[in-house]
């Protein structure tokens, strides 16, 4: 019964996509920039180790084919202190005993092979560095050790690196996510705009792919390939209909004629038996017209000449006409306040809801029934209310009586369609609106309401909103 | 008149043409589209009926065929096509008048009257009067002799059209068209209930030229308010 606005919302939701898609994008960089310094870091260290095997070769090259003893090692080492005062490798030579035969460094003497120590450069500040020690045939202990300044600059620009390329891969992943959902929402507009069109019964509409490229010129084939489908199934059902149409009219159409032969020429006791036969003729036509009609609202296919349309002049003329005819029946027609508003709407079907409502009032009322037909303008648009002081009808008909077929208990002796209150309420769907059947108690109020023209209203609202 | 009826089911066209024959109306029978093509170059017809679905050609591009030939014979399209929409499609292509299957026989034959007289017919400017009775445009009054009464805008729109087909039939239907604009057929006696008003304030003035046709509609008779 109540129309729901169509979208709500429409901007694209890229806010928590890019952040997230900005964080994952940075925790990415930060892992490229660890393992690229780790890399770089692993490579320096293996240079210098490079470095501490051959400088521990050269020391202990054989002499005369015998292998370098203690005295020719300390005096290597001597002989270079003398030529080198600043070196980033420093030498140191142990002897058996652990106690040290040459060399300057304030060490300690190390296991074999490489290790890592700190010590005392400079006598003021403690450094790092890597040493290699190797065992002589004479068990002294020969230390080489290497202090880089390259390995502890890089170390002491890891966090700033990292913290950098983290900031900056943040902020490119966040703009580069609002931009790519800036182009996906360019690109899917037209998209969005076919649907509301199709949505809105026009069938004809297709997704322009001219200006698309990869997977939206494929998704936006494949939702073309879907219309067209649709298309072609609302087709062979209107056509499936319009034969129905044909089928059925042309039967009946003989069958009139011969009705109507029948109580001309035949037998004048069976004429009243041919005449009541060609009134049930008449009401099943009218069934299948009613019916048709109700398709054709609820599809969008009835031709509509939508416009500018003053409620007040249509109201005036709808009661002039309606007004004898719940006379003839008994009742009373009054007419209650009539304010000025204007619709977008098709006269010929809102006539055609008005008329079929005070039918209603007309063929379901006793006798001496009045009805009240009133127009407001409220800040939503048009009301108009029909209310009657008849019997009304029971909580649980109220809703269903709108529904094709349906009608409420008290009026099921009457005769009609059944469906008037359901294209009553196909036509007011049709133009935006709503329509509710209250307990008026005693008796039945029913209420349309529909969007004025003149000014927005909150659905017109909502309609700029979601452009 | 001579009506050429256009209809390729047999038990309808034979209803037709009895029908138009009970009315006094002389007819000829074509069963397809180019059957009628060629009997309209062979001689005049005052009207056409035209069945919209023919064996051969649609009966729209019938019609088509007939206005570009320069033949101006008003033409009653009959349809099983009923919705608002191929009545439309009718009119458009230049059909005078559409009417759907089933029909009834007064109805046909009070429509295909008026289409054969459109040309003769009153124009809407004109003014209204029918012996001394005489309809106001301005003030929404009828008035016989020093008699004048008030009528609602539905009450003058029935008076003013009854009194543009003065001695024609004009049936319910064709007054719901004309009068009331309605493309959808009302469940309720509208038409009835609002000639009853008219007629009631027409007796108060002292004269009632309309007459009821019963089971078809009305007739306005010029010789009554002499």
């Amino acid at each position: 019964m109540r129309l729901i606005p169509r979208a709500l919302s429409r901007s694209p939701r890229v806010g928590r996509l890019a952040i997230q898609f900005g964080m994952a994008f940075a925790i990415a960089m930060l892992a490229v920039g660890m393992i690229g310094f780790s890399a770089a870091d692993s490579w320096v260290s293996s240079r210098i180790d490079a470095s501490l095997r051959y400088h521990t070769a050269k020391y202990l090259q054989p002499v005369d084919g015998h292998g370098a003893d203690d005295a020719a090692v300390a005096a290597k080492i001597l002989d270079w202190q003398r030529r080198k005062v600043l070196s980033e490798r420093t030498y140191v030579l142990f002897g058996r005993d652990g106690t040290r035969i040459a060399g300057r460094l304030d060490i300690g003497p190390l296991p074999p092979g490489f290790s890592d120590v700190r010590f005392l450069g400079g006598g003021r500040n403690y450094q790092e560095g890597r040493a290699l020690a190797t065992r002589l045939p004479s068990g002294s202990l020969l230390v080489i050790v290497q202090h880089s300044e390259a390995a502890a600059s890089l170390h002491a620009l890891l966090p700033g690196v990292v913290l950098a390329i983290s900031l900056v891969a943040l902020v490119m992943g966040v703009s580069a996510t609002f931009l790519f959902a800036r182009l996906t929402a360019n690109r899917l507009a037209e998209t969005q705009s076919t649907a509301d069109a199709i949505a809105a019964g026009d069938l004809s509409r297709r997704i322009p792919t001219d200006r698309l490229d990869g997977m939206f010129a494929v998704q936006a084939d494949s939702l073309n390939r879907m219309i067209d489908r649709m298309e072609e199934l609302v087709r062979t059902q209107r056509l499936f209909s319009s034969n129905l149409a044909h089928d059925l009219r042309t039967p009946l159409t003989r069958l009139r004629g011969m009705l109507a032969r029948g109580a001309v020429d035949g037998d004048p006791a069976l004429s009243g038996t041919f005449e009541r036969a060609e009134r049930e003729c008449a009401s099943i036509i009218a069934i299948f017209d009613a019916l048709l009609r109700l398709a054709e609202i609820e599809t969008g296919r009835h031709p509509s000449a939508m416009g500018t349309l003053s409620l007040r002049p249509l109201i005036e003329d709808v009661a002039d006409t309606m007004d004898p005819v719940i006379a003839d029946r008994g009742g009373t027609l009054e007419v209650g306040r009539l304010d000025d508003v204007a619709i977008t709407g098709d006269s010929d079907l809102i006539n055609q809801l008005l008329i079929n409502l005070l039918e209603n009032v007309a063929t379901h009322t006793p006798v001496g029934t009045r009805a009240r037909l009133s127009l407001e303008r409220d800040a939503d648009g048009a009301v108009i209310t029909i209310r009657d002081d008849g019997p009304g009808l029971a909580a649980a008909d109220l809703v269903r009586v709108t529904r094709p077929f349906e009608r409420g208990a008290i009026a099921s002796a009457a005769r009609g369609s059944g469906l008037g209150l359901a294209i009553a309420q196909a036509i007011v769907r049709f133009h935006h609106g709503r329509i509710d059947l209250a307990d008026a108690a005693p008796g039945l109020e029913v209420r349309v309401r529909i969007p004025a023209n003149d000014s927005p209203g909150p659905l017109a609202d909502a309609g700029a909103a979601a452009a | 008149m001579r009506f050429l009826i256009v209809e390729d089911d047999p038990v309808i066209a034979e209803h037709i043409v009895a029908g138009l024959g009970l009315h006094g109306h002389e007819t000829t029978l074509a069963q397809t589209g180019s059957e009628a093509i060629l009997m309209l170059d062979r001689r005049p017809h005052d009207a056409v009926v035209l069945d919209r679905l023919l064996p051969d050609i649609n009966g729209l591009s019938v019609i088509d065929h007939v206005r570009r030939q320069g033949n101006a014979v008003p033409v009653l399209m009959l349809s099983a096509l009923g919705s608002v929409k191929d009545r439309i499609e009718g009119l458009e292509v230049g059909a005078d008048d559409y009417l759907a299957k089933p029909f009834d026989m007064d109805e046909l034959a009070a429509r295909l009257s008026a289409i054969a007289r459109r040309n003769v017919s009153r124009p809407e400017g004109s003014r209204l009067q029918v012996g001394r009775l005489e309809l106001d445009p301005s003030s929404h009054r009828a008035r016989y002799r020093d008699a004048s009464a008030a009528l609602n805008r539905k009450q003058y729109s029935l008076l003013a059209h009854l009194m543009r087909n003065t001695d024609r039939l004009v049936t319910r239907s064709m007054l719901l068209e004309s009068v009331w604009a309605y493309s959808f057929s009302p469940t309720t006696n509208i038409v009835e209930s609002n000639m009853s008003r008219l007629r009631t304030a027409l007796l108060a003035l002292g004269c009632d030229p309309i007459e009821t046709q019963r089971g078809a509609g009305y007739i306005l008779r010029s010789d009554r308010c002499a």
